[in-house]
């Protein structure tokens, strides 16, 4: 989704990011500024948090700073629905062969995808 | 209009979103598929309860989440089977295993109830994190509603694709109600089908959160406050952060 969204816009993106971060250099407005928020927020990390908040309130403006929160916590819920139900996670919906993707991200370091020895 | 729906916050919030919460919570206080209504508020309760859990600190600690020595931190009200789906869902999605979802079934989940819980867990871990990302407070929990959950079971889940059983939507029928906005949806929409319920009240929430399903392949536009690409970082950055491969 993101490499897609990406190339709509006609660039692309370092999918290391996903597994290591997203920096300034990105290439996506205030990559530096939602990763540092995106990753307190997951390890329940306050004080970060807010911080965070106060950072991507000035950037994005109270609109952008509401979707943000929404598109964070949206994601703990599907993580937990995959994870939980255990679908499969070896091909996108469409089919695609994904593996140079997830290699790319890091995905293929991930405890499930080791213990399923799926490196598909 | 935005609206003001969040106690501790002055930051505005979509109305449509404020709704999706007041309904998700209205959900959850109903009597369910398998499980009451008191009993889904009590899952609610766990599931804030097992936030800070030691034993579950523990486990995320340890290089493998098997064989950790310990107990949850647990309110009691709901039984050791559920206590141990709501706290590993909780706190360490990313190293669950078929072989785990056995064992909490064989400890007395039906698989109903497992993933009737599941549905719950991902509501209220939505809705809390994202009154805790704005600085607001936690909702507080609903009155249980009375009535008797309705047991229903699609004839067409099977147990395949996956470690519970699903409802393809080549075998979804007219009894299991709408399900699927298009018979080639993904895995990740298919994954609550063995309870049609729980499906529809997460995908009402979801929707609201990410983004309404016409515009999830409309990757040049964004119906949000922030670009695609923005929208794209974070759930990619929570996925990783979770360990999770889908």
């Amino acid at each position: 989704m993101l490499r897609e969204s990406m190339h709509a816009q006609g660039s692309q993106v370092e999918l290391a990011g996903v597994t290591k971060g997203f920096g300034a250099d990105a290439g996506i407005p205030h990559a530096a500024a939602l990763t540092a928020f995106t990753e307190a927020v997951v390890l329940r990390e306050a004080a970060r948090t807010e911080s965070g908040r106060l950072a991507l309130r000035a950037a994005l403006g109270d609109a952008g700073l509401v979707d943000a929160c929404a598109t964070a916590a949206a994601f703990h819920g599907f993580v937990r629905i995959a994870d939980a139900i255990g679908i499969p996670h070896y091909s996108s919906p469409g089919g695609d062969d994904l593996s140079g993707l997830r290699e790319q991200a890091g995905i293929n370091e991930f405890y499930r995808v080791q213990g399923d020895g799926a490196l598909r | 209009m935005p609206q003001k729906a969040f106690s501790g916050t002055d930051l505005p919030v979509r109305e449509d979103l404020a709704e999706a919460h007041r309904r998700a919570w209205a959900a959850i206080a109903a009597p369910g598929t398998w499980l009451s209504a008191a009993r889904r508020v009590a899952v609610a309760a766990e599931i804030r309860r097992a936030r800070d859990c030691a034993h579950c600190a523990r486990i995320r600690a340890a290089l493998s989440p098997e064989g950790v020595p310990g107990a949850h931190d647990t309110l009691g009200a709901v039984s050791p089977a559920e206590v141990e789906l709501i706290h590993r869902v909780v706190n360490d999605p990313g190293r669950l295993s078929e072989k785990w979802s056995q064992a909490v079934l064989a400890a007395g989940l039906a698989e109903g109830e497992y993933v009737e819980i599941v549905g719950l867990i991902a509501l209220v871990m939505m809705m809390d994190t994202f009154t805790r990302a704005l600085g607001a407070a936690d909702t507080p929990l609903p009155a249980p509603q009375p009535g008797e959950p309705s047991r229903y079971r699609p004839t067409g889940a099977r147990r395949k694709a996956a470690w519970l059983p699903i409802t393809e939507p080549e075998d979804a029928t007219a009894a299991d109600g709408p399900m699927y906005p298009s018979p080639k949806a993904g895995y990740i929409y298919r994954a609550l089908s063995m309870v049609p319920q729980s499906l529809r009240d997460y995908w009402a929430l979801a929707s609201a959160h990410y983004l309404p399903g016409p515009a999830i392949y409309r990757f040049d536009q964004s119906v949000r406050a922030i670009a695609r690409p923005q929208v794209e970082l974070i759930a990619a950055r929570v996925s990783a952060l979770h360990q999770c491969a889908y």
